[in-house]
């Protein structure tokens, strides 16, 4: 008898909770339009920022956004793999833009927006940041076989430009150089004021250059690429990476590059290796260096690290004045996008906060609260949206064709290219100094010729 | 009080014994009963072991709808047809191959005599030994942050060495920055994870061995080292062998360690089997190469299980 009132009671209440279950969709649906939408990020910064626009977002069209942030990103994209098999995707999603925006749209978990985004929409993007998160023909072709960008057509777009910026951004703390003697306000010029420059400190005890060496490749993104497109010019430059090897990383060339490059390796900070590059940041906002390198997007992390935007000289790499070209631009390449799942119930709405969230003004919003800059293009009102500090970034976003170091372009590299082997022998390079220039050259070519071998 | 007990039993005697339920009925209960844990066996352990062997047989980024079968090509570009991959294989080989047999030989170096001196000390021997389990107890991700804080240029080590007067020992790198260091710092950080559990198996196992052999080979005249070398380490050597398979068994698929504290660096010097696994599965953007992480795992499997056979066959 106890236990048949048992089992009743268990039957009732799994009715009874079927039945709320039930009733919720229901209840919604004759609630009215009160469309509700989700949202992950791989960036904290960017979901208090995204939360907060979405308060406006909300207040103007009815429709509520919740984003969660999902750290850091190798978390962010394994969690999206799961979901993606318990089709437990939110509805928007913020990816890296020009490839994982690609790849997941290929793979069928992003939805195609090229219908949506008219040419007024583009329009109010950077002009270099319109087409990416657009599938193309040379990028279905140069992809590896293997590759799930094969089973996508041409023409579809993944990702609407979300943020924009560029790497090989150099932060002095101004109060250290000041320490040192150097002039605070005055950029160096020339890879060899900035080597003088870290002499300087590192003599005065005020520290030298941090950087997250323990993700190999951030020196041989964020510096060498830069400084070596400066030195040999745009062509030559591309000839390093090219198949066959025969203007290479070990010709005298390119030799070169490496040997300047290189001549950081007195001044790194102690234990630059074993950081991360979130932790060299924190070690640079807790004044353990004097320079920093990262991208338009450090300024923020400094910031919520408690190194204020007003403390800091910012420049880009400098070129030597031993290379070819004796100036540099940083071309903005987008640097997230924002896509919608293929699995949302409510594409209108998601494309609809998209939409707002890259328009001026939302895309203001965000830029403000998360000091990150935006891929939209703000005009005349950008100093007013972003603040001087933040504003004062994109000077190094223009300069002449020649100058201009699209650090985007990967069109030259092999499609296998895997940034982590140049990484780890630059690093042998320089701080290890395990490898001179030579060898570190003759290496590159292996390396590089091992992964255009692989691609065929 | 006899005729009690006798009409107890005449009573038993006659009772008939109890109604068994119906078969069928009894066979579902026990299936009832089982089904969950079977259910979660054949989804836990069966499909997702099955789904990874065929897995290595294809490329698969994690998204796409189908894998693409490309047959042995995984195994064969790890071993040798890749020209990336191989050498970073064998890189990590080697890497792993020092971490297996250091691991295990110094836990026991360590261990043995460890457990001997808890076990021959009377007082206090509760409180010591949980003092020498803490670094069990304390293990895992944090316990691998602080000891990167401790390891780091201007960390605790340094520190001492300075303050001991032994400065030209300190590592102005840090110890995890300095490629002749790196890995022998992670060597001994496992080690100093692993010796609480091998001291407990030891200790268990001393306290196993009958004091009257001791006592015997100690009246005949044998030295306190020769019952070390032919009674006690005789008698102990199954929980070596445990000990020592423990240890080849974590230095195969572990990877946490190496992850958190150098992430294979500095310039690859201790990158591992275990890790080079996990960057090809979870580190490499959307690039299909879970496929060749499985291949990689399953190669690590058939090394662990050609080893642990062979150890077994020499032990015997």
């Amino acid at each position: 008898m106890t236990a048949g009132r048992t089992l009743a009671l268990v039957l009732a209440a799994a009715v009874g909770l079927t039945a709320c279950n039930a009733a919720q969709p229901q209840q919604q649906q004759q609630g009215g339009t009160a469309a509700s939408l989700t949202m992950w990020t791989f960036k904290k910064s960017h979901a208090d920022a995204l939360n907060k626009a979405a308060g406006q977002f909300k207040a103007e069209t009815g429709i509520s956004v919740t984003v969660e942030a999902v750290t850091p990103d190798d978390v962010f994209v394994s969690k999206v793999q799961s979901a993606a098999q318990t089709n437990g995707l939110p509805d928007v999603l913020e990816v890296h833009a020009g490839g994982e925006d690609l790849e997941m749209g290929a793979s069928g978990l992003l939805q195609d927006l090229a219908a949506d985004v008219n040419d007024a929409w583009k329009g109010r993007l950077l002009p270099s940041t319109q087409e990416t998160g657009v599938l193309t023909q040379e990028k279905i072709d140069s992809v590896a076989a293997d590759s799930p960008m094969k089973q996508g057509k041409a023409g579809q777009r993944f990702s609407v430009p979300f943020t924009a910026g560029a790497f090989g951004i150099v932060y002095a703390n101004k109060d250290k150089l000041k320490a040192a003697g150097l002039d605070p306000e005055t950029p160096p010029k020339t890879w060899e004021e900035f080597v003088a420059a870290l002499e300087k400190t590192t003599a005065a005890d005020q520290g030298g250059l941090s950087l997250g060496l323990k993700v190999s490749q951030t020196g041989f993104n964020w510096i060498y690429q830069p400084l070596a497109y400066a030195y040999l010019g745009k062509e030559r430059f591309q000839a390093l990476f090219a198949k066959g090897g025969t203007q290479g990383f070990s010709t005298p060339d390119g030799v070169k590059t490496l040997e300047v490059y290189s001549r950081l390796s007195p001044y790194w900070m102690p234990g630059a290796t074993t950081l991360g590059i979130d932790e060299a940041d924190v070690a640079f906002a807790q004044g353990k260096s004097a320079f920093n390198v990262g991208g338009t997007f450090t300024l923020a992390f400094l910031n919520q690290n408690g190194l204020s935007p007003d403390k800091l000289l910012t420049f880009p790499i400098p070129p030597s004045t031993e290379g070819r070209n004796q100036a540099i631009s940083m071309s903005p390449l987008a640097l997230t996008g924002l896509g919608v799942t293929a699995s949302t119930r409510d594409r209108e709405a998601a494309v609809k906060w998209i939409d707002w969230v890259t328009s001026p003004k939302g895309a203001g919003i965000v830029a403000k609260e998360s000091l990150d800059l935006p891929a939209t293009d703000l005009g005349a009102e950008a100093e007013t949206l972003l603040g001087k500090d933040l504003a004062a970034l994109q000077k190094y976003f223009t300069g002449p064709p020649e100058t201009a170091y699209e650090a985007g372009d990967s069109s030259f590299f092999p499609s296998d290219y895997d940034q982590v082997k140049p990484g780890d022998l630059t690093v042998r390079l320089t701080p290890l100094k395990e490898l001179t220039a030579q060898q570190a050259g003759t290496e590159l070519d292996k390396v590089i010729a091992a992964m255009w071998k692989s691609t065929q | 009080m006899s005729t009690l007990i006798t009409g107890d039993r005449a009573a038993r005697l006659d009772a008939r014994p109890p109604a068994r339920p119906p078969r069928l009925r009894r066979w579902l209960t026990g299936w009832a009963f089982v089904t969950p844990a079977v259910a979660l066996f054949l989804l836990m352990g069966v499909y997702t072991i099955a789904s990874g062997f065929l897995l290595s047989f294809a490329t698969w980024n994690g998204f796409t709808p189908q894998w693409t079968w490309v047959g042995l090509k995984n195994y064969a570009d790890l071993l040798y047809a890749d020209l990336t991959l191989a050498p970073e294989l064998r890189r990590a080989l080697w890497n792993t191959l020092q971490v297996m047999v250091a691991v295990p030989v110094l836990t026991v170096v360590v261990a043995l005599p460890l457990a001997m001196m808890l076990n021959s000390v009377t007082r206090l021997r509760a409180l010591l030994r949980s003092v020498y389990f803490l670094p069990y107890v304390t293990s895992g991700i944090a316990v691998y942050y602080a000891w990167r804080y401790v390891l780091q240029p201007d960390g605790a080590i340094n520190l001492l060495l300075g303050s001991l007067g032994l400065g030209s020992l300190a590592q102005p790198q840090g110890w995890l920055g300095n490629p002749d260091t790196a890995l022998p710092t992670l060597i001994l950080i496992l080690v100093w994870s692993s010796v609480p559990v091998a001291t407990l198996l030891y200790l268990s196992g001393l306290q196993a061995i009958d004091g009257n052999v001791i006592e015997a080979a100690q009246i005949d005249g044998a030295a306190p080292r020769h019952v070390l070398r032919h009674i006690i380490w005789p008698l102990l050597r199954p929980i070596t062998i445990a000990i020592v398979l423990l240890g080849v068994r974590d230095a195969l698929h572990g990877f946490q360690i190496f992850l958190i504290m150098t992430n294979g660096g500095p310039g690859g010097h201790t990158d591992v089997l275990g890790l080079m696994t996990y960057r090809l599965s979870f580190m490499k953007g959307l690039a299909p190469t879970l496929g060749v992480a499985s291949a990689l795992g399953w190669l690590l499997f058939a090394g662990a299980v050609l080893m642990t056979l062979a150890f077994g066959r020499r032990v015997r």
